[in-house]
C-alpha cells in the first residue's frame, strides 16, 4: 500500500522542515536580518533622493520592454559571452531557488498544501535541482574567471572574494541538505532530484543515517545563517545591484545616445557644470550604486585602451565611494546672506582622486562606447561632460588647445584656429548655389567646419556636391552665413557657447525657411537631430550616407562600374553608436563593390573611436598614446585597400593614424561620397 | 598698485590670407568678413597685469580708444576681472596712427587719475608700428621700458624683465612708469569664466567722447601729421620651384649649397 501510494505521482511530496524543530528561532533571526538589510537599502535611497530631479518614469511600455530585454533576458550582459553565460545561470538559478524557498514558506507557514504532485516533482524537485546545478556551474565559472583568467577589467577586492565564497557555501550546503534528507528519509521521490540523489548515495556510502541526520541538523542552521548573513550584508556590497540594476535599467535615458547631455538653466543654476555630489540627478547617483564593477566600460574606452588615465569604470566607482563616505542628507544650507564670489561645492568631486582629475576628464572623446556597453544602463558620458562643464565654465581650467578651439568658436564661428581656408574655398569653380540663389531648396547642404575649413576634406565635400548635382537635387548652401553647430563647444564643456551658437543657427535656418538639412558631418547631424529640437529648432536632418543611399534607391544616381578595390568601413561614433545609422553606408558600399565591406572586429554600434570626438581632434595627444593610431592598426588588419568613412573628423584622424603606423602596407582613406563619385554614372 | 592697461581692437589677424582685403583709396585694411578681436599683445599686457594683481594688491583699469565696437574688448577685460573700463569713442572712425592714439590715451589717462603702471602691448597685429607705448610715455612725461615680459612688484617700484636680441635684461624701475609688453610662456592670456562673461555685461563702462577729455580735432590733425601713409598694397606672393641637378648625392648637395649661397648673396 505504502509503495503504491508513494509511486502515485499525484501524491508525491516530501516532509517539509524535516529534522528541524524550534523553527521560530529562524523567524526571530529574520527580524534583525531584515532590519540590517532594510537600513542598508534605505540609506542608499536617501542618498539618491538628495540628487536633483530627473524625469525617468515616462513611457512605461518602453521601459518595461527594456527590463524584459536586459533584466529577464540579460541581452546586454550576454554580449560578453563567458561572463554573460555565468551571470545568466546565476541570475536564473538564484531566482528559481528563491521561488522554491517561497514555495516552502507558503506550504509550511501558510499551511497551503502546494508542494505536492506533479508540481512538486517537475518544478520543486527536478527543475529547482537542475537550476541549482546550473547556478553552481555559474559560481565555478565565476571562480575560474576571477582566480585563474583574471581579466584586467575586473576589480579585485576582498568583498568580491567573500561574496563568491558565500554564494558557493550557500549553494553547496543547500545540495548537502537535500542529499542528506533524501538519504535519511529514504525519499521515494529522490530520483527527481538528480544532484540530491548523487549526494545521498555518496553520503550513505561513507556515513550512517544517524550521522547524516545529525549533520543535516547542524548544516541546516549553518545554511540558514549564511543566507541571512548574505541578505543582511548584500545592500552594503556590490550585490546591491540586484535591486539597483533593474531599477536603473527601468529608469534609463530613452533619448538617442547623442541626445543625452543635460541642459543648463543659466539664470538659476547654482553653478555651471557639476563639482559636488548633490548636483547630480538622483538617477546619476543611482547609476553609481548600480555599478557591478564588471569593467566593460573601461575595457572598450579608446582613451584607456591607448594607456591614458581616463577610466569610466573608475570614475563611477570613485564617485560611488565618495557617495558612500558623505552623508548627503546632512548638507547644511549655510547662507551668510551674501552670494559668494565663487561656488563652493559641498561634496567636491573633481580632482578628489586621480580618476576624477581634470586631465582624465578631458581625455574623453565622448564616443559613448562605455554607455553603449554597460549592461545596467549607467551613463558615464553625461557625468564626464557635467564635470568638464565645471572646469570650463566655472574655473576656465582645461587643455590649452581646447581653449584655443573655444576662443576661435567665439570669435570666428569655427574651431580651427589659424586655418588658411575660408567657408567657400572648396566650392571654387563649381558653381554651387547659395541660399540667396535658390528659392525653396529640397535640402540645405550644411557643409560644416570640418568639411569646409580642413584642406583634406574639401575633396569629400566637392564629391558630395558633385553627387547632388549629378542626381539633380535642388540644393543650396548657406555659404558665409554658416557657423559651427556648437558640437565641439558642448562636448568640451562650454554649454553657454553651445547655446549661443545653436540659437543663432536655428534663427538663421528659420529666417531662410529651411525645412531639411543635409550634412556629411555626424557631429553636425547629431546636434541638429538630437539637440536643436530642445532649443526650438525642428528640422528634417539627413546624413549624407542615408541620403545618398536614398538617391541610389530612387534611381537618381546610378553606379557605373563596380569599384575594384577592397573596402572596409569605419563607423563614426556619432553616426553609428549615437544615432544607430550603420546600414546605409554598408548598403552603398555593397552596391559599389558587389560585396559587403570588410569589417573590423569593432564595428557598427561597437565601433572604436577615431580619437577625434569631444574636442580631442584639436589636441595633440602624446605620441605613444594616440587613439587614431590604435584604430588605424585595427583598420590595416582588414587588409582592405580603402578605408571608407562618413565623417570629416574621422577622415583626417584615420588618415593621420594610418600614415603613422602603416609601414609598408597601403591603405587610403576616403569619404563615402568620394568613393561613390568615382563610380557613379556621369552625364 | 594702480595699473592701467591699454587695449586695442583690431581686425582678426588670423583670417585666411585670401579673405584679407585692403581699401587702397583710404589706405586702410577693409573689414571684409573679418571679426574684431583684441590685439594679442594687449591681451598679454592684460594677463601680465592680472598676474601682478594676484601677487600685489591693486586695481586694474582697462582703456581703449576706438569706435563704439571697441567696447567689446573692454567687456572681455571686465570678464577677466579688470576693475574699471573706459572707452574713448572715436566717432569719426578714421584711421589713427600711433601719434594720435598716444595723444588721446594720454589725455584720457590724465583725466582718469594717477597710475603706478601703464601697460601697453608691444605692437598691434594690424599695423605693427610698435610706437604707441613710447609716444604715450613721451606725452605723459614718464619713463618707459619696452619689450617687458614679466613684472614683479618691489617695495619702491617694480622689477622688470625685458627681452632683447641677446637675452633677458632685468630692470629695476620706480613708478609711475610706462611699459610695453611682449609675450612669453607665462603671459598666455587666460580665458574668462562663463559666469564672469555674463556678469561683465552688467558692469559699467565709462564712455567718453573726445570732447570729454579736451582733445580737439585740431589737436588730432596736428598730432597725425607726424606720420603719413603714402600707399598701401598687399604684396604679391609668387612661388618659384627649382630642382637642383647632379649625378650623385654629393654633387647635388654641393650644387644645392652653392645655389643657396648665391640666393643669399643676391638678397
Amino acid at each position: 500500500m505504502m509503495l503504491l501510494a508513494a509511486l502515485n505521482p499525484a501524491e508525491a511530496t516530501r516532509e517539509v522542515m524535516w529534522n528541524i524543530s524550534h523553527s521560530w528561532v529562524m523567524y526571530m533571526l529574520l527580524v534583525p536580518t531584515m532590519i540590517i538589510a532594510g537600513r542598508g537599502v534605505y540609506r542608499q535611497v536617501q542618498k539618491w533622493r538628495a540628487g536633483q530631479p530627473a524625469a525617468r518614469f515616462d513611457r512605461p511600455a518602453e521601459r518595461i520592454k527594456r527590463v524584459v530585454k536586459h533584466v529577464l533576458l540579460q541581452q546586454a550582459t550576454l554580449r560578453d559571452r563567458f561572463a554573460g553565460v555565468y551571470h545568466f545561470l546565476l541570475f536564473w538559478g538564484m531566482i528559481t531557488l528563491t521561488i522554491a524557498t517561497t514555495v516552502v514558506l507558503i506550504h509550511h507557514d501558510f499551511s497551503i498544501d502546494i508542494m505536492r504532485g506533479r508540481f512538486y516533482l517537475y518544478f520543486q524537485s527536478l527543475f529547482v535541482d537542475v537550476l541549482g546545478v546550473l547556478a553552481m556551474t555559474g559560481v565555478a565559472m565565476l571562480a575560474v574567471r576571477r582566480w585563474i583568467v583574471r581579466p584586467k577589467k575586473l576589480v579585485y577586492t576582498d568583498e568580491s572574494t567573500w561574496l563568491l565564497v558565500l554564494l558557493f557555501a550557500i549553494l553547496g550546503t543547500g545540495f548537502l541538505l537535500e542529499g542528506w534528507r533524501i538519504a535519511a528519509t529514504n525519499d521515494p521521490w529522490g530520483n527527481w532530484s538528480p544532484a540530491g540523489i548523487v549526494i545521498s548515495k555518496a553520503s550513505l556510502a561513507v556515513a550512517s543515517v544517524e550521522t547524516l541526520t545529525t549533520l543535516h541538523w547542524l548544516v541546516w542552521w549553518f545554511h540558514m545563517a549564511l543566507v541571512f548573513g548574505l541578505i543582511a550584508w548584500a545592500p552594503y556590497t556590490k550585490l546591491l545591484h540586484v535591486l539597483t540594476a533593474p531599477l536603473n535599467i527601468y529608469t534609463a535615458n530613452l533619448d538617442a545616445g547623442g541626445g543625452t547631455l543635460k541642459q543648463i538653466d543659466f539664470e538659476s543654476a547654482q553653478s555651471f557644470g557639476i563639482n559636488s555630489l548633490e548636483q547630480f540627478t538622483w538617477k546619476d547617483l543611482l547609476d553609481l550604486d548600480a555599478c557591478t564593477e564588471c569593467g566593460r566600460c573601461t575595457s572598450v574606452c579608446p582613451a584607456n585602451t591607448v594607456g591614458k588615465q581616463l577610466s569610466p569604470r573608475d570614475i563611477i566607482l570613485d564617485l560611488q565611494s565618495l557617495l558612500d563616505r558623505n552623508d548627503l542628507a546632512s548638507r547644511n544650507s549655510k547662507s551668510d546672506g551674501e552670494q559668494p564670489d565663487e561656488y563652493k561645492p559641498a561634496f567636491p568631486v573633481i580632482g578628489q582622486t586621480d580618476n576624477l582629475s581634470s586631465d582624465a576628464l578631458f581625455e574623453c572623446t565622448t564616443c559613448a562606447a562605455c554607455v553603449e556597453i554597460c549592461p545596467v544602463s549607467i551613463e558615464q558620458l553625461p557625468k564626464i561632460v557635467d564635470m568638464r562643464r565645471f572646469q570650463v565654465m566655472e574655473r576656465a581650467e582645461f587643455p590649452q588647445q581646447m581653449q584655443d578651439a573655444i576662443s576661435s568658436l567665439e570669435g570666428r564661428g569655427h574651431p580651427f584656429k589659424g586655418t588658411q581656408l575660408s567657408r567657400m574655398d572648396w566650392a571654387e569653380g563649381m558653381d554651387v548655389p547659395t541660399i540667396e540663389d535658390v528659392d525653396a531648396p529640397e535640402v540645405l547642404l550644411w557643409v560644416g567646419c570640418g568639411g569646409a575649413l580642413v584642406d583634406r576634406n574639401q575633396r569629400s565635400t566637392r564629391a558630395l556636391a558633385n553627387l547632388l548635382k549629378q542626381a539633380g537635387v535642388n540644393f543650396a548652401i548657406l555659404g558665409r552665413e554658416e557657423t559651427c553647430t556648437g558640437d565641439p563647444a558642448r562636448r568640451i564643456g562650454n554649454e553657454f557657447l553651445f547655446e549661443t551658437l545653436a540659437t543663432q543657427n536655428i534663427e538663421t535656418l528659420k529666417t531662410h525657411n529651411i525645412k531639411s538639412v543635409l550634412t556629411s558631418c555626424p557631429h553636425c547631424f547629431n546636434t541638429f537631430r538630437n539637440e536643436y529640437p530642445k532649443l526650438g529648432g525642428d528640422f528634417e536632418v539627413l546624413h549624407h550616407t542615408t541620403y545618398l543611399a536614398k538617391l541610389i534607391g530612387e534611381g537618381r544616381l546610378t553606379l557605373d562600374a563596380k569599384a575594384a578595390e577592397r573596402i572596409a568601413f569605419h563607423d563614426p561614433c556619432y553616426l553609428g553608436r549615437h544615432n544607430g545609422i550603420t546600414d546605409a553606408p554598408r548598403k552603398i558600399l555593397k552596391q559599389l563593390t558587389g560585396s559587403a565591406p570588410a569589417e573590423m572586429e569593432k564595428h557598427g554600434r561597437q565601433s572604436f573611436c577615431c580619437g577625434g570626438g569631444g574636442g580631442l581632434s584639436f589636441v595633440d595627444e602624446p605620441p605613444d598614446k594616440r587613439v587614431n593610431q590604435e584604430r588605424a592598426r585595427q583598420a590595416l588588419d582588414t587588409n582592405a585597400e580603402t578605408l571608407a568613412v562618413g565623417c570629416p573628423f574621422c577622415t583626417t584622424m584615420m588618415e593621420d593614424g594610418i600614415n603613422a603606423v602603416k609601414g609598408d602596407r597601403e591603405m587610403v582613406v576616403k569619404d563615402i561620397a568620394e568613393v561613390m563619385w568615382e563610380t557613379v554614372s556621369r552625364e | 598698485m594702480k595699473i592701467l592697461v591699454c587695449l586695442k581692437q583690431i581686425l582678426d589677424p588670423d583670417i585666411p590670407p585670401r579673405d584679407f582685403a585692403i581699401d587702397r583709396d583710404n589706405r586702410r585694411a577693409a573689414r571684409g568678413s573679418a571679426n574684431l578681436v583684441t590685439n594679442i599683445f594687449c591681451e598679454n599686457a592684460l594677463e601680465t597685469a592680472l598676474q601682478l594683481r594676484e601677487k600685489a594688491e591693486g586695481e586694474i583699469t582697462a582703456l581703449t580708444f576706438g569706435p563704439s565696437s571697441a567696447e567689446d574688448v573692454l567687456r572681455k577685460a571686465l570678464a577677466l576681472k579688470a576693475d574699471h573700463a573706459c572707452l574713448v569713442e572715436d566717432e569719426a572712425g578714421e584711421y589713427r596712427n600711433s601719434a594720435t592714439t598716444a595723444l588721446v590715451l594720454a589725455a584720457a589717462i590724465r583725466k582718469l587719475g594717477e597710475f603706478d603702471l601703464i601697460m601697453v602691448g608691444r605692437e598691434a597685429g594690424d599695423w605693427g608700428a610698435g610706437q604707441t607705448g613710447g609716444l604715450l610715455a613721451e606725452q605723459l612725461g614718464l619713463p618707459s621700458v619696452s619689450f617687458v615680459d614679466s613684472i614683479e612688484a618691489t617695495a619702491d617700484g617694480v622689477t622688470l624683465r625685458r627681452q632683447t636680441e641677446l637675452g633677458w635684461e632685468k630692470v629695476e624701475a620706480t613708478t609711475p612708469l610706462v611699459v610695453t609688453i611682449t609675450n612669453n610662456d607665462e603671459n598666455v592670456p587666460r580665458i574668462p569664466k562663463t559666469r564672469d562673461i555674463m556678469m561683465s555685461a552688467r558692469k559699467p563702462v565709462t564712455n567718453w567722447k573726445l570732447s570729454d577729455i579736451d582733445v580737439t580735432c585740431d589737436d588730432i590733425t596736428a598730432a597725425g601729421t607726424a606720420l603719413e601713409v603714402v600707399d598701401l598694397a598687399i604684396p604679391e606672393k609668387t612661388t618659384e620651384c627649382e630642382f637642383i641637378e647632379g649625378d650623385s648625392i654629393d654633387e647635388k648637395i654641393d650644387a644645392f649649397a652653392k645655389r643657396l649661397a648665391s640666393i643669399v648673396q643676391s638678397a
